[in-house]
């Protein structure tokens, strides 16, 4: 297994649109992940606004169907599930944006310190950015937010501390080839430190980078904010569209037809803020990322 | 040299686990108030003084730090995980009888989506750039971000609960003592669904890393060589390139299983399939801390396992690593 055909293939994995330069321009792919983002955070924005009802208050009998009254009916306590889904837009995206941010932070400092004094620090950082790579998440961050106790900062934590791995190491890669350019020569020659370096004249440079990558975190932060809601880990004050999932799943919403509004929305638009996400990441990706251009 | 890099991998695991074995050894030590709550379950706050100070030199949590850690250490050496709470078991025990339906589930899903990946990712890039392509493309993307337990759910509603045509839950028939072909139809028709999700959301990963690493492959120079002397494009695809593109499949193929072993908890969630992820689902409801544990610390190992596997294998497959000095 050797290092560099494995980190080049996970950064493969990351971007998988890097034959579209080709034949398609990657605007299209990055627009259409931009407008799916426009909408969700315009929906978050005007909650209050927008709902038909408070989600919080029963509104109708349990389990309606879609009707006038309630356009996607009701769930096993009478509340409206259109409003519901409306603020859990609010509860997924913080969360996933929170999370992004922790883990970029994390992501960006440890990359950039390992790729600039390279050496036994760099070989330490980097077996600890592999350790966190091949242990199983799920099962790690279960266990994880079982013992810290579900809560919103709980989770935002959990997820940051599991996701930076792979932001470390592209941002790493980035700091070694701007490393090896003169002007970092000359204010060392000039006798800056190295904690003036990184911060006025490494990071500059990652920055962009980092940006895509912390893009591509939310959208993976959102998808584990998801699951974790999903097995009754969630901030049990706020309901995501993962706690809607939950509640679903408890009253066996699938075995009847009630699946078709209460399962079928909140699952579409858990994956439609994944892609908005993923789409715009990869789009930037290719454009920053000077690995991948050609 | 090949025992370099043996001994690079070797580090590397053991690095791992060393990592999930401190982590549970720490846990319930760092959590504000006693560990007992902890080791020994809610019970503690109903005993007497007397009992509790028992209870607490027998976990050994009057000595030092570093013995309890030789402590833990020698038991984990014996196999001793501690007792559930819940079913007042030892935890080996339980993990071990649902471990096999985790191994079914995940490595038939895993060889099945390996296969359709390479394939579907051969496809796409001999029509690099071409409508195939670009909607293989959009459709690995989506498939991948589609949250594997509400597709589970779908499945559920559409196949099971709707039509009828595969069981809802379980893992096979409880209480028609099947035996013979019956029983294994009857658990291979249990399998179908879970493993149609698992598969399923597996499948983008191996696609997208095919397709590019098959692209690469095809910017190479020899490749040119080939297609100037004349040698037919199929011949390229199929002997030149797909040997070489398949070597990162292998590596990734190992790098995923800890996403999958990930994916197939929430699945195996969803399907009450008896597996070790419905464990842990079980375990965290429960609150069940040693089950918990004992399950993360499991499946860190099966993972290592199944990558040292994979190492062994690899110098078998890619002759610059046998050679390399």
């Amino acid at each position: 297994m050797a290092e560099a055909g494995t980190s080049r293939v996970r950064e493969a994995g990351g971007a998988p649109v890097t034959a579209l330069r080709h034949r398609v321009r990657l605007g299209s792919v990055g627009a259409v992940g931009l407008a799916l983002l426009a909408i969700l955070v315009a929906a978050g924005a005007l909650a209050p606004w927008i709902v038909p009802y408070d989600p919080e208050v029963t509104t109708g009998d349990p389990f309606e169907p879609p009707s006038r009254a309630h356009l996607l009916g009701t769930n096993d306590v009478g509340q409206d599930l259109l409003s519901e889904l409306i603020y859990g837009v609010r509860i997924s995206l913080t969360i996933g944006f929170l999370a992004a941010v922790v883990a970029i932070s994390i992501g960006t400092v440890i990359g950039m310190v390992a790729g600039y004094f390279g050496g036994w620090v760099d070989a330490a950082l980097m077996r600890l950015v592999d350790v966190v790579l091949v242990v199983p998440f799920l099962p790690l961050m279960l266990l994880l937010a079982a013992y810290l106790g579900p809560s919103f900062w709980n989770i935002i934590l959990v997820i940051g501390i599991l996701v930076w791995a792979r932001p470390a190491r592209v941002i790493r890669a980035q700091v070694l080839s701007l490393t090896s350019l003169d002007f970092i020569d000359a204010a060392r020659a000039l006798g800056a430190s190295p904690g003036r370096i990184l911060r006025r004249h490494v990071l500059p440079g990652v920055l962009s980078l980092s940006l895509a990558q912390f893009i591509l975190a939310a959208s993976n932060a959102i998808l584990i904010e998801a699951s974790l809601s999903f097995l009754g880990l969630g901030d049990p004050t706020a309901k995501s569209w993962g706690s809607t999932l939950y509640y679903a799943q408890v009253r066996s919403a699938f075995l009847s037809g009630t699946w078709k509004w209460w399962v079928l929305p909140p699952g579409l638009l858990i994956t439609a803020a994944v892609l908005g996400f993923a789409f715009t990441g990869f789009a930037l990706e290719e454009t920053l990322n000077p690995r991948l251009r050609r | 040299m090949l025992w370099r890099f043996f001994a690079a991998k070797g580090v590397q695991y053991a690095l791992v686990l060393l990592f999930a074995v401190t982590l549970n050894f720490a846990l319930p030590r760092m959590m504000p108030g006693s560990p007992l709550v902890f080791l020994a379950g809610e019970d503690v706050g109903f005993m007497t003084e007397a009992q509790r100070a028992q209870l607490y030199s027998a976990f050994g949590l009057d000595r030092p730090v570093w013995r309890q850690y030789a402590i833990y250490l020698g038991n984990l050496a014996r196999g001793d995980l501690g007792h559930s709470f819940q079913q007042g078991r030892p935890v080996v025990e339980i993990i071990l009888s649902r471990l096999r339906w985790t191994v079914l589930l995940v490595g038939i899903s895993l060889l099945l989506a390996t296969l359709i990946g390479i394939a579907w990712g051969t496809a796409a890039a001999w029509r690099r750039g071409r409508p195939l392509d670009l909607a293989s493309l959009g459709g690995a993307m989506l498939l991948e971000s589609t949250p594997s337990f509400w597709l589970a759910m779908i499945f559920i509603a559409v196949f099971a609960a709707g039509r009828g045509w595969f069981p809802v839950f379980g893992a096979m028939t409880p209480g028609a003592g099947l035996s013979g072909p019956a029983w294994i139809f009857d658990v291979a028709w249990h399998l179908v669904l879970p493993l149609a999700t698992l598969t399923l959301v597996t499948i983008p990963g191996m696609f997208l890393i095919m397709r590019y690493s098959l692209l690469t492959v095809l910017g190479e120079q020899y490749i040119s060589t080939a297609r100037s002397k004349g040698v037919a494009e199929r011949r390229i695809m199929f002997r030149h390139a797909m040997r070489n593109a398949l070597l990162p499949v292998s590596t990734v193929f190992m790098l995923n299983l800890g996403y999958i072993v990930s994916g197939a908890t929430v699945i195996e969630t969803v399907f009450s399939y008896p597996g070790l992820g419905r464990l842990l689902f079980e375990a965290v409801l429960a609150r069940d801390y040693p089950v918990l544990q004992g399950t993360f610390f499991i499946v860190t190992v099966s993972v290592i396992l199944a990558n040292i596997a994979a190492d062994l294998v690899y110098p078998l497959i890619d002759p610059r690593v046998r050679h390399a000095r």
